[in-house]
């Protein structure tokens, strides 16, 4: 059955997914971190929080908003942006070149990040190939989209 | 040899009589069972983890105990053992805590270790196989990965001939420089790697970028080695890595990009949690870090314009060398450099120096550029 984006429910569908990789995330190494991610849809957006731990996503809760002095930093973009980056990841087994986290982010111009802190900030980049990984678990779960 | 043995023993009468003794008698000393040390029972806070250097911190034996000044334990014995009569001197350059300590170094450490990565299997060379760049962007990315082998030499060279200067109290710094060596060695493998299969071979050297290392290797203290190196040079080279990923031609040099980036992040967050600690244990040290900053600014502002390392840039992000390629390659490299010099006050101001803005000419620079940039229609 096929979980909507965005919702709780489809993070908890790559928290499985994370946990039925193990070893591959094991073998990427300790990550923790906790961020948000904000998805807007014609002026409202929806946000969640997610909080890493050692090896797992440990928690993931829907929140009205994100405080970015609550978290290391939040991916903010439009729901246009996040679902292209689903389905090219759903395409491609992977996100492409064009499709990555860190391309689509870094000139601000699809996704944006959001911090408090630079340290928090960092952290995005301490365990970027983890949290790109996280995302491409996307190519094995069955994505609707609501907004 | 620099330094010879108090005593010849091979020719030490008592010494090889007492080792002859021992065999002929199987009569034991035993004294060191009697060691004058603290028991601990440590134990693992997270399982999933392991059992860490966080959980070491107890008593005699952890890290917070260290005084400031440790003036005891000037040898090579582990911290917590008892120290007999005898061990040598081991003249550590660095015994003040305050000079190297960073929060949360413990943690810095484990987390190196637990996300090493292999340069030889974990890339996917094979996929290059497939990936022919055109002659211009093959050497724009050649002449990139050269300048970045050239970084990462240095940058495995600096910490490296740190780590017997430092007191052996401070095992979880040493471990964690230690890590970083590694990292550094492994950055170098593989951007050699990548520049050799562009099949272009490597490129040019480059002047500008070995000053800027050279001032990297010859830091008079340890504080100012981790400024220049940690602080700003890294947390320059974060921001190019981030930048050559967004850049990057193919699949498998994002999965590079990827991959050092995260270690470099680590590095700065040592160094900031460093600076963060020396402003506040050491608050009298704000002048000097002040003057390390200006000259490390004042080189990093000269090895980031270097011609090798500006126009490969352009050509990557422009994608090739007709006029509306540099264009854009003028635009998105434009962007790039301010955002580096952007995330550097960022930094300092949240490790406790919001002042630095006001002193330093790179700020001046960077308003002057942000100027510039605005007036050719570049949006930052």
């Amino acid at each position: 059955m096929a979980v909507s984006f965005p919702s709780v429910e489809y993070f908890e569908a790559l928290r499985e997914k994370m946990a039925a990789h193990q070893d591959k995330f094991q073998r990427l190494g300790f990550i923790d971190t906790t961020f948000g991610v904000s998805v807007a849809n014609n002026g409202k957006s929806r946000s969640f929080i997610l909080e890493f731990e050692v090896y797992e996503l440990k928690s993931v809760r829907e929140v009205p908003s994100v405080d970015p002095r609550q978290v290391d930093f939040v991916l903010v973009g439009d729901s246009r942006v996040w679902r292209e980056m689903i389905e090219n990841i759903r395409r491609n087994g992977e996100a492409d070149t064009s499709h990555d986290i860190n391309t689509l982010a870094h000139l601000g111009e699809q996704l944006k990040i959001v911090y408090d802190s630079p340290d928090g900030h960092d952290k995005l980049y301490r365990f970027m190939e983890s949290i790109q990984e996280f995302f491409d678990l996307t190519s094995q779960v069955d994505v609707s989209f609501n907004q | 040899m620099a330094y010879l043995a108090t005593r010849n023993f091979l020719e030490d009468k008592d010494f090889v009589d007492k080792w002859l003794y021992t065999i002929r008698t199987g009569e034991l000393d035993l004294s060191w069972m009697k060691s004058a040390t603290e028991k601990v029972k440590p134990h693992e806070a997270n399982p999933r983890r392991g059992l860490t250097y966080r959980d070491l911190d107890i008593g005699n034996y952890g890290f917070s105990a260290l005084p400031e000044k440790v003036r005891e334990n000037r040898s090579y014995a582990p911290r917590g053992a008892e120290i007999p009569a005898g061990v040598p001197d081991s003249q550590p350059w660095v015994s003040r805590k305050s000079e190297l300590w960073a929060f949360n170094t413990e943690s810095y450490y484990e987390e190196a270790v637990s996300r090493q990565w292999n340069a030889t299997t974990d890339i996917p060379w094979d996929r290059l196989e497939s990936a022919e760049l055109p002659e211009t962007i093959g050497k724009a990315l050649s002449q990139l990965m050269t300048f970045l082998t050239e970084v990462e030499m240095i940058a495995t060279d600096t910490p490296a001939m740190w780590l017997p200067r430092l007191n052996p109290d401070f095992i979880e710094v040493k471990a964690f420089i230690a890590a970083q060596a590694m990292d550094e060695a492994r950055h170098t493998e593989v951007f050699r790697k990548r520049a050799l299969t562009t099949g272009w071979g490597l490129m040019q050297a480059s002047p500008m970028n070995e000053m800027a290392l050279k001032h990297l290797r010859d830091a008079d203290s340890f504080s100012e080695m981790s400024v220049a190196l940690h602080l700003v040079a890294e947390g320059n080279v974060l921001t190019m890595f981030r930048f050559s990923e967004y850049l990057s031609p193919t699949d498998v040099d994002k999965k590079i990009f990827r991959l050092v980036m995260q270690d470099e992040a680590r590095h700065v967050g040592y160094g900031m949690q460093h600076f963060k600690y020396v402003l506040e244990h050491f608050p009298e040290k704000r002048e000097v870090l002040h003057a390390h900053l200006d000259e490390a600014e004042n080189i990093s502002f000269a090895g980031a314009a270097a011609t090798e390392l500006t126009e490969s840039f352009i050509i990557l992000a422009g994608g090739g060398l007709k006029r509306e390629n540099i264009e854009e390659g003028i635009r998105i490299t434009t962007i790039f450099n301010l955002k580096q010099m952007q995330e550097h006050f960022e930094r300092l101001e949240k490790c406790g120096m919001p002042e630095r803005k006001e002193r330093s000419k790179l700020y001046m620079m960077y308003e002057m550029g942000k100027a510039a940039a605005e007036a050719a229609g570049i949006r930052v």
